[in-house]
């Protein structure tokens, strides 16, 4: 041992070659080694769940950031890479990821794209929603702008992926989910989007709920043209359903008399309510024009055209308006049609034989109350009577052979009577007209028969 | 660190040999040796290099080319240590008359 001690002293000449081959190991080796360190730290990391991952080697030292999803995924990512063979040091630079409150997902849509922004929750559930917007939006540019964020509310990816559905019902609008609460605007792609949109919040999961559902209808289009010239009534547009198809036709038949009703109506929901009961009156309105067009867009109604008198003009423009349900807007835009050149009496009553041929004056049934359906007929013959102004005419009430003949004779008075006021309400000077009731005296037909007697029930206007 | 000695076994085996060629040397070298006062001056040094590797406290490349020399030099030690005993029972064998 004492001899091992005395050369000792003699060792040192070695180490001079020693430093340098030191000097060239650490030249040498160093890149390697960290090289090989990174690659260790990053195996160890494989299967660990972590947002901005960095890992940089210094010599034996490793330096390691990245954002976690939880403290304990944070404490065993540190404690994987501390284990990793040939790590001395670990610098943890870990975060957890930062918390979102309020938290907050959207996704919008505009003409090219949609972009998705907000928070998620994990990578695996923002990639999961870029790939269903992608199946579920083919053909559309899909944006991904979004971060990651804890703090989301429970069923975050199947809330989410539902109203990403929905988006692809959207023509253009923005869904924002801030915390379990849902706020929707935008304008439906298809009539019945926006009630589609509606039917399939309800599937939200549990927890969830609509806090503003703004989203808009593409408008829900009626239009009705009469045409003097082609003598048609043009429907185009939607209804609701097969029944109020059937309805408003029959109703089109009932107050153009004259006109044939060419009939190109649509079904599609997403109908205002009191569609029916706004556009049946509406068409009533428009029977008084001698042309016009009726357009309902949603709940507005818009109406122009010509009247055939002042009068009519007034009372289309202020009268129909008070028949709509509640909500429902009306526009008029009637201006009156020139006066038509005065004709010889003799005319007049070929044109009143006319028009009483094509269309009747309907009134309640046993009562003297016109119905409104013959507001077009009453125009048309009104506008007659303004073109002969010197001629005196007999409105002459007949009934049917049915009940007593007292009463027919006071019911054929009275409606012969409800035609003059109706005349004189007009403007017509009252002394023109002379209202005469006939009961069933002249029928015209046999009253053997319905169709016989509901000939029989009729107005003439004879110039005296 | 023995898991990077596959990177640099070459240099520990090259720093041993060399620790082992001196050691051979050493014992019948006529050269002065290092004073006591050196050799403790020394030894001092070695065991602060050797806390200070042992802590941790030098960071980075500096850190790690601090351990590899020491590893290094250990082995240099332990190679002079087997040529010095070994070239001394070579010596001792050959002289066996005196």
């Amino acid at each position: 041992m004492h001899g091992l001690f005395k050369w000792s002293s003699k060792w040192w000449p070695g180490v001079i070659p020693l430093v340098i081959f030191w000097g060239i190991a650490a030249w040498t080796s160093t890149a390697t080694v960290e090289g090989d360190l990174a690659a260790r730290a990053n195996a160890a990391l494989k299967d660990t769940v972590l947002d901005k991952r960095r890992i940089s080697v210094d010599g034996r030292d490793v330096t390691f950031a990245a954002n976690a999803f939880s403290e304990d995924g944070r404490v065993s990512a540190v404690a994987s890479v501390e284990a990793a063979p040939g790590v001395r040091l670990v610098n943890d630079e870990t975060r957890l990821v930062p918390e979102a409150k309020p938290y907050v997902w959207s996704a919008e849509r505009d003409v090219l794209r949609v972009t998705l922004g907000g928070n998620s929750p994990l990578p695996s559930s923002k990639s999961k929603l870029m790939e269903a917007a992608k199946a579920n939006l083919s053909g559309v540019e899909v944006v991904d702008q979004m971060g990651l964020a804890r703090g989301a509310p429970q069923r975050f990816d199947a809330a989410a992926l539902l109203l990403l559905d929905q988006i692809g019902k959207l023509k253009d609008g923005k869904i924002t989910l801030t915390d379990s609460k849902v706020a929707l605007a935008g304008m439906a792609r298809d009539l019945g989007g926006r009630e589609a949109i509606a039917a399939a919040l309800k599937n939200l999961p549990e927890g969830y709920s609509v806090a503003a559902n703004d989203i808009q209808a593409p408008p829900y289009i009626f239009q009705a043209y009469k045409d003097p010239v082609a003598v048609t009534l043009t429907l185009t547009g939607y209804v609701p359903d097969n029944n109020v198809h059937a309805a408003l036709v029959a109703a089109a038949g009932r107050k153009f008399f004259s006109e044939k009703v060419v009939d190109n109506l649509k079904a599609s929901v997403g109908a205002p309510s009191g569609f029916a009961a706004a556009v049946v009156p509406a068409l009533g309105a428009l029977s008084r024009l001698s042309t016009g067009t009726l357009v309902v867009s949603d709940r507005v109604v818009k109406l122009s055209g010509d009247a055939l008198y002042d009068a009519a003009a007034g009372q289309i423009r202020n009268g129909l308006g008070k028949d709509f349900p509640q909500g429902w807007q009306y526009k008029a835009e009637v201006s009156v049609k020139p006066a038509a050149a005065p004709v010889d009496p003799t005319v007049c009553q070929q044109l009143f034989s006319e028009i009483l041929s094509k269309g009747k004056i309907r009134f309640e049934s046993g009562k003297a109350d016109i119905v409104a359906d013959s507001g077009g007929l009453l125009d048309r013959l009104i506008e007659t009577a303004m073109r002969c102004p010197n001629a005196t005419i007999e409105i002459a009430g007949h009934t049917d052979s049915d009940g007593e003949e007292a009463a027919n004779q006071t019911l054929s008075e009275k409606r012969a009577q409800a035609v003059t006021d109706y005349l004189v309400r007009a403007g017509l000077p009252a002394e023109r007209f002379m209202p005469i009731g006939y009961g069933s005296a002249q029928p015209i037909a046999g009253n053997d028969s319905e169709d016989g007697k509901a000939q029989n029930r009729r107005i003439e206007f004879v110039v005296k | 660190m023995t898991a990077l000695a596959t990177f640099f076994w070459g240099w520990l085996l090259a720093a041993a040999l060399l620790g082992f060629c001196m050691g051979w040397i050493a014992v019948v070298h006529r050269a002065p040796g290092v004073s006591k006062l050196w050799i403790r001056l020394l030894a001092l040094l070695a065991a602060a290099l050797v806390a200070a590797s042992f802590t941790r406290i030098v960071p980075g490349r500096f850190g790690y080319w601090l351990d590899l020399f020491l590893v290094m030099f250990a082995l240099y030690l332990c190679g002079c240590a087997v040529g010095s005993w070994l070239r001394d029972w070579v010596v001792s064998r050959s002289r066996p008359a005196s």
